[in-house]
């Protein structure tokens, strides 16, 4: 009967995917929920590749994951991945049954499947997934309505993680790397003190300064981000074990660092992107590609090619202003703290544009705002910044946030309506200097009207 | 004026949903009042300053429910000076599942009993996966407080002197309107988060009690957010969304 009904399941699943193209619907994941809703335990059913890597942690995972599947392919593995897809129990679905033929047998010629899974996901997930390797990039406070806190969502991975399953995990993370303690296969990355390092605590929130097993405040080396860093217990002498895999001589001005791996020729990688994230995220991936394997100087020629563009961090000229467009997830403070920062690596006056507040409120339920007050705002502070462009109907809670972390009141400019505040830029922001846009999630399409009428604007005045 | 000293308990760990709010609040409002202050953050085996000295306002916020039992370890022994400021009417302020800390009893998801230090009879009750979420409208006296709350438990029974009657959101427990404790201006609530920003009308009667002699001018733009939130949450469905 089970057999039966996953059959039907899956074919219901496979006739809904050329129905969603005729009628032009982009459910990433619809398919893969419609065969668990008609079939509970379908994933215990549907083929996959005989090797699993998966990918987990609040923040970085899409992106290790696309690394992670780049350079497999690129050593020439067929890989079977997630990448545009929802990266829950039903995206997860979504990209087994298109690896599938109707008899629910994986097609010839994959080896190995790169899923991206959400951490609050795993309970669903891993009892019938079981990943021969899982990354952990980090555990830190996210929505708060979604995930609670970091220890809620540390107990969902640790009360699903199968007892095989070799883990790869952040060393500088005291929360992510307390999985698997005492019962699984472990490996830790880290990223050795940089030039930005600090040796206090960086950042307002913190969701790790004291001893897991002891409760006494921990001794950091050095923080790299909010409890991102290098600790031990000065009381009970806890620490992670050492790295296995270290990124070091990090250069953020050439986007370079080294890989190093005991008894192996130091690698000379690229970060893409070039912060610190993407130093810790291609130390993952190349760490996970070392795990299955691959030799170091293939995994290097592999991380060379160019970054694929994301959306998320854009810059555009406008005659002779820079535009900035930059994703900053709303509810997550830590992306949130850690994109605003970015403008002290940006040379100039800038005027900033904040719409990252729920621009999605009458869908979504009303915002519940306390994340503000655990995100960073200081680089706001600056004198460069000249004025603060605040858009959306939580403009006057964030002007507020703002004003008790110290941003003058008199930057402030306010919108309730995104309209408004377009026109008002259009009219006053300067024609040189840097319009640094952040936005939300579902506010992409606000923040890319504003750019696009600022790129009109210069264009208009060009052929004037 | 004489120098208002703030006591935050547990810092460390009791900041899971923007709590520090409340103190960056309290801090600035006082500065542009013109008081100096002097913010003391006790961390876990520290001994407490209210335990030694006069602490004008002492603050609690929510922390995850591993760390609950620790921090009721080290508390129990100042039970008696947390009483004694009851009595004296110092200002106290515990918010999110620091409220759980005051009452009775935590009864764990594993049937384990945690004995709190008792001011009020309530017991907390844990569940493993219930995450309750909600957007909250709550009344006190000629006050209407609005905030939230996301939390892994429920307290049952009741502590004979509510803080909220609550008009948007629950109670203790789905099943009551009553919510929190408060005796005079000691005040133990489930909502969390930066709640007297959210509330300057109240957040104006706690200052008052913490510094009676100093002179509170509005903050930009608090107004017009209390009054926003105010009007959404009064709306029959501002929960729809929040389970």
């Amino acid at each position: 009967m089970g057999r039966l009904r996953f059959l039907f399941a899956l074919w219901m699943a496979k006739l809904s995917v050329p129905a969603l193209k005729i009628t032009h619907h982009d459910g990433t994941d619809f398919p893969g929920s419609l065969a668990c809703r008609l079939c509970p335990d379908f994933l215990r059913y549907i083929g996959r590749p005989g090797t699993i890597v998966a990918v987990t942690g609040t923040n970085g995972k899409t992106t290790v994951t696309n690394t992670i599947a780049d350079i497999l392919e690129m050593n020439g593995k067929r890989v079977l991945s997630n990448r545009a897809g929802s990266n829950m129990w039903s995206g997860i679905a979504t990209t087994l049954l298109l690896g599938c033929n109707l008899g629910g047998k994986l097609r010839k010629g994959y080896d190995i499947a790169v899923l991206e899974v959400d951490e609050r996901s795993s309970p669903r997930i891993y009892p019938f997934i079981q990943p021969d390797v899982l990354v952990v990039t980090n555990l830190y406070r996210d929505s708060i309505k979604r995930n609670g806190h970091s220890e809620f969502i540390f107990g969902k991975i640790a009360q699903a993680l199968p007892a095989k399953t070799r883990l790869l995990l952040n060393g500088d993370d005291m929360i992510s790397g307390l999985l698997g303690e005492g019962v699984n296969p472990r490996t830790f990355y880290r990223v050795a003190r940089t030039t930005r390092s600090t040796d206090g605590c960086p950042n307002t929130a913190c969701d790790r300064s004291a001893c897991p097993h002891c409760g006494h405040l921990l001794q950091f080396d050095y923080y790299h981000y909010h409890h991102i860093g290098k600790a031990h217990c000065l009381h009970c002498g806890f620490s992670l074990p050492e790295a296995t895999f270290e990124a070091a001589e990090v250069d953020f001005d050439k986007g370079c660092f080294t890989f190093r791996e005991p008894g192996q020729a130091d690698l000379h990688l690229h970060s893409k992107q070039g912060n610190l994230f993407s130093v810790f995220n291609v130390t993952a991936a190349v760490g996970c590609c070392r795990m299955l394997g691959l030799a170091g100087e293939d995994i290097a020629q592999a991380v060379e090619a160019p970054p694929v563009q994301t959306g998320r961090f854009e810059r555009r000229q406008a005659g002779k202003l820079e535009i900035v467009t930059m994703l900053s997830k709303n509810q997550n403070p830590i992306s949130s703290t850690q994109s605003i920062a970015q403008l002290s690596h940006m040379a100039g006056e800038k005027t900033v544009v904040l719409t990252i507040t729920d621009s999605l409120d009458k869908l979504h339920g009303h915002e519940d705002i306390s994340w503000l007050y655990d995100t960073d705002f200081d680089a706001l502070k600056d004198a460069s910044v000249e004025s603060v462009y605040i858009g959306g109907r939580r403009c006057y809670d964030l002007a507020l946030r703002l004003i008790l972390g110290g941003v003058p009141e008199e930057k402030l400019r306010l919108f309730t309506d995104y309209g408004e505040l377009e026109q008002t830029l259009l009219a006053q922001a300067p024609k040189e200097g840097t319009v640094a846009i952040f936005f939300e999630l579902y506010a992409k399409p606000i923040a890319m009207g504003i750019r696009k009428a600022l790129l009109e604007r210069a264009g208009e005045e060009v052929q004037a | 004026m004489k120098k208002i000293v703030i006591e935050a308990l547990y810092g460390e760990y009791s900041n899971l949903y923007g709590d520090r709010g409340n103190l960056l609040y309290v801090q600035e409002k006082l500065r542009r009042a013109g008081a100096e202050v002097e913010l003391v953050q006790t961390h876990l085996f520290d001994r407490p300053a209210f335990a030694d000295r006069p602490v004008d306002f002492l603050y609690i916020g929510p922390c995850t429910e591993s760390q609950q039992e620790q921090e009721l370890a080290h508390l129990r022994p100042y039970a008696d000076a947390l009483r004694q400021r009851m009595e004296r009417d110092a200002v106290t302020l515990a918010t999110g599942n620091a409220f759980e800390l005051f009452g009775k009893a935590i009864l764990c998801e594993d049937g384990r009993e945690i004995d709190g230090l008792g001011f009020y009879s309530t017991t907390a009750k844990r569940f493993s996966d219930l995450r309750y979420n909600a957007l909250c409208l709550g009344v006190s006296g000629e006050d209407k407080l609005v905030g939230f709350k996301n939390q892994l438990s429920h307290s049952f029974g009741e502590t004979g002197s509510p803080f909220l009657t609550m008009e948007t959101g629950t109670g203790l427990n789905p099943e009551t309107k009553a919510e929190g404790f408060r005796r005079g201006n000691f005040i133990a609530t489930y909502l969390l988060g930066p709640l007297l920003p959210l509330n300057p009308q109240f957040a104006r009667s706690v200052l008052r009690q913490i510094a009676p002699e100093a002179e509170f001018a509005p903050l930009p733009y608090e107004e017009e957010a209390y009054r926003m939130r105010l009007e959404e949450l009064s709306r029959p469905d501002a929960n729809k969304n929040s389970h």
